[in-house]
């Protein structure tokens, strides 16, 4: 039943199982929301329990943003009552596409200095990058867009159902000065947390069944295992690519979600 | 190399999410199989129930982790900032309520 289409850029696959579910099996969307909470939170937790230990992880920066995640998954629900659905489908397309440009504008500029000993903030990182076979050090930029991108990407976390790095991971790439490595492993570590407060609401109302979670999630443990591999053994420009393309097919799926 | 040693915390959350991870997967993955060999027993339900139960509660046993590790390095600012993250998701339980 379910396609596992966990992929290992930060993001937790919903924005795929969601449109799936709901367009071509016919849940209701409140299901196939909890369906997929439930799927994020599996995968953030063996993604991240597989990357702990290799500093691509920034627990600081990523706890930090917590707050604005789980802050804005509880106010979704209020979000959904004053805002359209559909109102909601159609502004996440534009934004979508606007970042996925913005990121292929960038695609050969590279956030990390190769010099390990420079300063990197109290919020910055260092990790051992492949690539340039080094440790490789990253300050962050601009914390206010970065704390405001995870309220948004909390807030629209319970409604849709989705975990939110399809908003922060091109956000703290692009302008917060994160390497995008650095970027998916936060974030996948910090939408399990955002998940949980969403599902957590689905679940107390009787709209995360068990029996349709299991199948789900088993699927998406499977792939988002294969995802891991092929994240860490792909070069950042094609995952800048894989990542831009993924914003620009997703904004389609959400305008004809918005037209239904 | 020189890689920088991993803190205390990045691997004590490896291990709660592994352990979280495997007990919830193994359940979903028995109880499926009960449920799809025709024993819609209630063991198979509660077997899942668990199952989801464990997997919800491994972001927050995650978070509850942290805030103990950073209050014996005595990191104010981030117990604080963690301890909001577990409210927030003590929010959610209320609002599920609601």
């Amino acid at each position: 039943m379910a396609g596992a289409l966990g992929v290992a850029l930060g993001l937790g696959g919903g924005i795929f199982l969601v449109p799936f579910l709901t367009l071509a099996l016919g849940f209701p969307l409140k299901s196939a929301a909890a369906i997929s909470l439930s799927t994020v939170i599996a995968t953030s937790s063996s993604v991240s329990a597989r990357r702990a230990g290799n500093q691509l992880i920034n627990l600081r920066f990523g706890m930090t943003l917590e707050v604005a995640t789980t802050a804005g998954s509880l106010l979704g629900g209020i979000t959904a009552q004053l805002v359209a659905e559909s109102t909601l489908e159609r502004l996440f397309g534009v934004v979508a596409v606007a970042v996925a440009f913005v990121m292929l504008g960038r695609i050969n500029r590279r956030n990390v200095m190769v010099d390990p000993t420079v300063d990197t903030g109290r919020l910055g990182g260092r990790f051992h990058e492949a690539e340039s076979g080094g440790v490789v050090a990253y300050r962050i930029k601009r914390l206010p867009l970065a704390l405001f991108a995870s309220f948004i990407a909390g807030n629209v976390s319970s409604l849709l159902g989705i975990g939110g790095g399809i908003i922060k991971v091109p956000v703290l790439n692009a302008w917060c000065g994160m390497p995008l490595r650095a970027a998916a492993a936060t974030s996948a570590l910090m939408i399990g947390v955002t998940a949980t407060g969403g599902a957590i609401i689905y679940y107390g109302h009787g709209d995360l069944r068990p029996l349709l979670a299991a199948p789900a999630v088993l699927g998406v443990q499977a792939g988002s295992w294969a995802g891991t591999h092929i994240a860490e053994n792909a070069s950042v420009k094609w995952l800048k690519l894989l990542m831009s393309a993924l914003l620009l097919v997703v904004s389609v799926l959400m305008f004809v979600r918005s037209l239904r | 190399m020189n890689r920088p040693s991993p803190a205390r915390l990045e691997v004590m959350i490896g291990e709660v999410l592994r352990f979280g991870t495997m007990a919830s997967s193994a359940l979903f993955a028995i109880g499926l199989v009960m449920v799809l060999a025709g024993y819609q027993s209630r063991l198979a339900q509660a077997l899942l129930q668990a199952a989801l139960i464990i997997l919800l509660a491994t972001p927050a046993t995650r978070v509850i982790v942290s805030i103990i590790e950073y209050f014996r390095e005595r990191d104010w600012m981030f117990v604080v900032l963690t301890l909001v993250v577990l409210a927030a998701l003590a929010g959610s339980v209320v609002a599920s309520h609601l």
